[in-house]
């Protein structure tokens, strides 16, 4: 077999290195996970079904998490909150991310007006603060989870669009690009093995940042009777309805604030750079 | 004569080996001591080590002997108090180590008030005198950035001897300058030493060694192999290696020109051409024409536009006025070009084979010829399941001349094809150039900032000024 064909087998399977605070986000994010969707597949309570009964009812050994104030399911109702907050988040950032990347090196390689266009309307999107622009549009159509998620979205491409521009344009300069144009290579070959292998890595980080503003973004707006209306469940909009009662039952105010600060810790653990 | 500096046993451990073995030197008041190797050898560790500025998870051991002063070098505090009063250091980049924001005169004066304790009003005449001294009177009022190179470092060696060090430890100080700046700073440098100072001057640079004569020491794999007078060493070395690297030198090249054979085709020509860069006309009116198999080098001093011109004939850069014609019938991949730094001529996060791989798999090559191409560079087949980083800047640099090679080149522009390697890595790789240029018929622009090298290995020569 020829040197090159060998080479080429052996580096075939690099041995992924995971550190182990990514492996500890990794774990509570799984475990989240697993709490939201698992009543899905099983099948669970309703989390609106109420009975006043129960009303304010702390944890037992039959319901763990115990009973909000008009008697409704925290188990469920953590669940459903948690599937929104997490399904949304994960849709915004996968939306934003796309045209952020597209863009982003489109500027970078074409420069001049084209980096101008964009530049200055990714500039537009920064000088408005982001939870504004959600405000505006969930005010423009209320009670809307989609209004919340173009919102979150048109917030987020600005990040994904300035890092790939910043990172793709001093590499579209250097002499590497410059050595494989010489060779012949086409753009198809400088994305795949000069941009994408740059910018692949950054992108897992910035997406779980910016998964855990979008879900602080849903929580806050919610927090204000903004986002979703009740009776859907949302963390932050159960945060308000239960504040009133946290004397009574601090157990049940305290679950939200819990879930919300595993699931940012989760991403932040996720997201951050391994240190060398 | 007495001793200004002497070093006893000091050596350099990490925490599973020793960098470099211990070594004992001493240097005399009104003589140079030099301290040459290459990259990897030591020397700056060594340096390093001897200033108690080690990275951090290195450390030092032994001791020495600051003008009558011991200091312990395990400790990296010990010989804080000292600097800027018995011994200063000259940056290798004088442009950064001064402060961008302070005029030149108070950047000196500030090591004679608050390091050598004079009053405002003396302390601001004492650093008047110094750039006096040094010729640089006139850029008492000016900003780092309104400096020259060479104004900068003489504003730097003032300011580093301005608290009265009298020993001046100087790292790699002429790095990447021309002949005429080189000249320049060793000019600076034995000045200290005809005052009856003393410079302790780390470098690679043979001629650097030569010219500041005094005592040298070689270094090599953290070993000091040989040590005496710099003539004598240079001129009678007894150890194989400074026998290397002295043989290395491009001066001592055997002569490789040729005369071109008028008979062969033209591959590419160049008329009237012009270009201006940054508001600085960088040439005007160039002619050239360049036959199969010929080696033509470009000199000029740096930021002459050497490099602008290779680009232009390369067409990757236009030119403000004239032509370049190249031979229509051979296709613009066998126009090929070598980088100056080879780790950034290769995508980073790619290993060498998969950048092989693609380029066979573009251009429908033979894979059969790598193996044989490789063992002729040199190169081990390990070496290619690795990235760009992971290999040495000569291996590298002889893969990229294998990736152009693959193509059958008719043109090559070499840009400083060697000015980051280490002078054996240097020959070796020009070695190579030249020998596979001429085998495969292929015209080369060598452009070089080193005379010697152009003067041994081109057919012809072109230089550049405005």
């Amino acid at each position: 077999m020829a040197p090159l064909e060998m080479a080429l087998a052996a580096q075939a399977a690099p041995a992924p290195r995971i550190s182990r605070r990514r492996l500890i986000g990794v774990a509570v994010l799984v475990l989240l996970l697993l709490f939201a969707f698992l009543p899905l597949l099983v099948g669970g309570t309703d989390p609106l079904k109420q009975s006043l009964r129960f009303a304010l009812k702390g944890p037992s050994l039959q319901d763990w998490f115990g009973f909000d104030h008009l008697g409704r399911s925290m188990q469920a109702r953590l669940a459903a909150a948690l599937r929104l907050s997490l399904g949304l988040a994960f849709l915004s950032v996968v939306t934003a991310m796309i045209p952020g990347i597209v863009l982003g090196v489109l500027s970078a390689w074409c420069g001049g007006l084209v980096d101008r266009v964009i530049s200055g309307l990714s500039d537009a999107f920064m000088a408005l603060p982001g939870l504004l622009l959600v405000l505006m549009l969930t005010a423009i159509v209320p009670d809307n989870p989609a209004m919340l998620y173009i919102g979150i979205s048109l917030v987020l491409w600005v990040e994904y669009y300035r890092m790939t521009r910043a990172l793709a344009r001093p590499l579209l300069a250097s002499p590497a690009v410059e050595a494989s144009r010489l060779l012949g290579f086409g753009p198809a070959h400088i994305l795949r093995r000069h941009i994408w292998p740059e910018i692949g890595p950054m992108i897992l980080t910035v997406g779980a940042y910016g998964a855990a503003s979008a879900i602080m973004a849903i929580a806050a707006l919610g927090f204000v009777s903004v986002g979703v209306r009740p009776p859907t469940p949302e963390l932050g909009a159960m945060m308000i309805e239960l504040l009133p009662y946290y004397e009574e039952a601090p157990h049940a105010l305290l679950q939200p604030i819990l879930v919300i600060f595993l699931m940012v810790l989760a991403l932040q653990l996720v997201g951050a750079k391994d240190r060398p | 004569m007495s001793i200004l500096f002497s070093v006893d046993q000091a050596a350099v451990h990490s925490s599973s080996t020793t960098l470099v073995e211990p070594v004992s030197l001493a240097l005399v008041a009104g003589r140079p001591f030099t301290i040459l190797g290459e990259t990897g050898s030591g020397k700056s560790l060594l340096a390093q080590a001897l200033m108690g500025l080690l990275p951090h998870g290195l450390n030092a051991t032994g001791s020495a002997l600051i003008d009558g002063l011991p200091i312990d070098l395990t400790d990296p505090g010990a010989q804080r108090p000292l600097f800027g009063r018995k011994v200063g250091v000259l940056p290798q980049e004088p442009w950064l180590a001064l402060d961008p924001t302070m005029r030149a005169l108070p950047q000196v004066a500030e090591g004679h008030r608050f390091i050598a304790g004079k009053p405002t009003r003396l302390a601001n005449e004492a650093a008047r005198e110094d750039l006096l001294a040094l010729d640089v009177a006139d850029c008492a009022d000016k900003l780092p950035m309104q400096l020259s190179g060479g104004m900068a470092q003489r504003v730097a060696f003032a300011a580093a001897r301005a608290g009265g060090a009298r020993i001046i430890i100087a790292d790699e100080p002429t790095k990447g300058l021309d002949v005429a700046r080189r000249n320049e700073v060793i000019a600076l440098l034995m000045r200290e030493v005809k005052a009856g100072g003393t410079i302790l001057t780390i470098t690679h640079d043979l001629e650097l060694a030569r010219q500041m004569g005094g005592d040298l020491a070689v270094m090599f794999e953290g070993r000091i192999i040989e040590q005496g007078l710099a003539e004598e060493v240079l001129d009678n070395p007894s150890h194989t290696y400074t026998r290397r690297l002295i043989a290395a030198d491009p001066k001592q090249w055997p002569q490789q020109k040729r005369h071109a054979d008028q008979s062969s085709p033209i591959i590419l020509e160049a008329k009237d051409i012009e270009k201006t860069r940054g508001g600085k006309r960088l040439f005007t009116g160039i002619d050239l024409t360049l036959r199969r198999g010929e080696i033509l080098g470009v000199t000029g001093q740096s930021g002459s536009g050497k490099s602008s011109l290779g680009d232009i004939l390369l067409g990757l850069l236009p030119p403000d006025r004239g032509r370049v014609l190249r031979d229509k019938a051979i296709a613009k991949v066998r126009y090929q070009k070598i980088y100056q730094d080879p780790p950034s001529a290769f995508p980073a996060r790619v290993t060498l084979a998969q950048s092989l791989n693609d380029l066979t798999r573009l251009h429908r090559l033979d894979a059969q010829r790598i193996a044989p191409l490789m063992q002729r560079l040199r190169l081990s087949p390990t070496l290619l399941s690795r990235l760009p980083g992971e290999v040495s800047g000569g291996e590298l640099q002889r893969f990229a001349l294998l990736r152009v090679l693959m193509l059958d080149p008719v043109f090559l522009f070499a840009d400083e094809p060697t000015s980051r390697l280490d002078v054996i890595t240097q020959a070796e790789t020009i070695q190579l150039l030249v020998e596979l240029a001429r085998e495969q018929g292929c015209a080369v622009l060598i452009v070089s900032h080193d005379r010697a090298l152009i003067d041994k290995t081109c057919d012809r020569q072109l230089a550049i000024s405005a």
